[in-house]
């Protein structure tokens, strides 16, 4: 179509490797987002110490062959820590695994471990795969909390990459289904002691309910801006001194702050 | 302090407060705050100025292209997704990303670039993979059941916000130009966090 253009993934992936300090050159890259691995959870910002991996979850990179949560990239190390607040995912005699792939290379196989044995692989004959990839994986004779090893094997490099996802198999006897409607009994899994190395961007997510309330709209009004924050249209909150009232519902980042780049957001008052 | 600055120059109307960054054009001050809509919303009077490299220039054609593909994306994500907060999400991403369009359309016309990606820059595609997002998948998610049309999306588009985050890195590394690079940062910034809200919708 119009689109001739090709990325230059070679450049990118450089610079993203470079990130890592991994040495392979990254053509591919990719992750489970849910369940969510424990790379996802890192990049959610649901569990904290996670260190670099938490800025690029799609590069957990290293040769075939690995058994280790991180593939033996010692960079990411915190992905074999089964101390830190892994939360486990409900599901039934089977899960559907979903992945990002934020490059997409010539795939061998998806293999899916449980206890150091494979217990599915799918095999994609050296093709390309689709833009989001999914498979039901049977766990049907197991039970309760285990980490599922997927790792995603290229055809045409020597490399794969890895991902482990904790599951708590007949958690809820959810029957495998997709969007499981389990509520998220592990709140704010942030340990409250430990301090992050990085300064926690994000205000804990209030309560998406909020949208609902009406009387909210007290509240956000004149309030000083924050990241974290489901503002509707019409609220006002004040930035650096000056009131702005919001003309598109969102729930608010770094970098969507109130200001002439925001226009869109913001209106200035 | 950029930001502060850009803010500021809202408030007192002053373009020169930009200048330490760039060049702020004299016929263009920015609007009085309490006017219309659409003279307030120009991004585009903000001004790169004249020195950059070729990575700003391949950052921008890149990015616009991303962000081409983002609205359509977005698009479909208004009018499909379930949940209020994946539909909200995605209009906000589709405002703030016409936006964001415009602003580097406005840089490399200034610069005298194109705003589409040279043969140069695609020699390189052949030593890697495809891109995570092409037309056909992009295309899919208007057929995609409405059931599944969530997962899919939000899997497609966090890819696409990676991407973003990786071509922002790319300039933040070897940009030249400071307002470009801080720009660059700005979509990092946003990417991820929204790499963040996406990862907790799906998550239920």
């Amino acid at each position: 179509m119009r689109r001739k253009i090709a990325y230059p993934l070679a450049t990118l992936g450089m610079v993203a490797s470079s990130l890592a300090v991994a040495s392979s050159p990254a053509m591919a890259h990719g992750y489970v987002s849910s369940p969510p691995s424990r790379q996802a959870q890192c990049a959610a910002g649901s569990v904290a110490n996670c260190g670099a991996i938490q800025f690029e979850p799609q590069s957990a990179e290293a040769p075939k062959g690995s058994k280790e949560c991180n593939g033996g990239v010692a960079a990411f190390s915190e992905l074999n820590n089964n101390s830190l607040p892994w939360k486990a995912t409900n599901v039934g005699k089977s899960a559907t695994f979903n992945w990002v792939l934020t490059a997409r290379h010539r795939t061998a196989t998806w293999v899916y471990y449980v206890d150091g044995n494979a217990i599915a692989t799918f095999n994609d004959n050296n093709q390309i795969p689709a833009a989001s990839v999914s498979h039901t994986v049977d766990l049907s004779r197991f039970s309760g909390r285990k980490t599922v090893l997927a790792v995603w094997n290229i055809g045409d490099t020597p490399m794969a990459f890895y991902n482990c996802v904790d599951v708590n198999i007949g958690g809820t006897g959810g029957g495998g289904s997709t969007t499981p409607t389990t509520p998220p009994t592990t709140a704010p899994t942030r340990p409250p002691a430990t301090t992050p190395t990085t300064p926690p961007t994000k205000a804990p997510t209030t309560a998406p309910t909020a949208t609902t309330a009406p009387t909210s709209t007290v509240p956000a009004t004149g309030k000083e801006w924050a990241p974290g924050v489901a503002y509707k249209i019409n609220d006002v909150v004040t930035y650096n001194g000056v009131s702005y009232k919001c003309r598109q519902a969102h729930q608010s980042i770094r970098s969507w702050e109130p200001s002439i780049w925001t226009l869109a957001l913001w209106l200035p008052l | 302090m950029k930001r502060r600055h850009v803010a500021a120059l809202i408030v007192a109307a002053a373009p020169m407060l930009l200048g330490a960054c760039g060049t702020a054009r004299d016929d263009a001050p920015p609007p009085p705050a309490a006017v219309q809509t659409q003279n307030v919303k120009n991004v585009s009077e903000i001004t790169a100025g004249s020195t950059f490299n070729d990575t700003d220039v391949m950052f921008l054609q890149m990015l616009i292209d991303n962000l081409e593909q983002g609205q359509e994306m977005a698009q479909t994500a208004a009018k499909r997704a379930t949940r209020p907060e994946v539909a909200d999400l995605a209009k906000a991403v589709q405002v703030t990303q016409a936006d964001e369009i415009k602003l580097m359309k406005s840089w490399l016309a200034e610069w005298d670039k194109p705003a589409e990606l040279d043969e140069r820059v695609s020699l390189h595609a052949d030593h890697g993979g495809m891109p995570s997002t092409g037309d056909k998948e992009i295309a899919s998610l208007k057929t995609v059941k409405k059931a599944q049309f969530e997962t899919a999306f939000l899997n497609l588009f966090l890819a696409h916000q990676h991407n973003a985050v990786e071509f922002a890195q790319l300039e933040l590394d070897k940009g030249g130009n400071e307002l470009a690079k801080s720009f660059a940062e700005r979509v990092k910034q946003s990417r991820t966090d929204q790499v963040q809200q996406m990862l907790k919708l799906l998550a239920g």
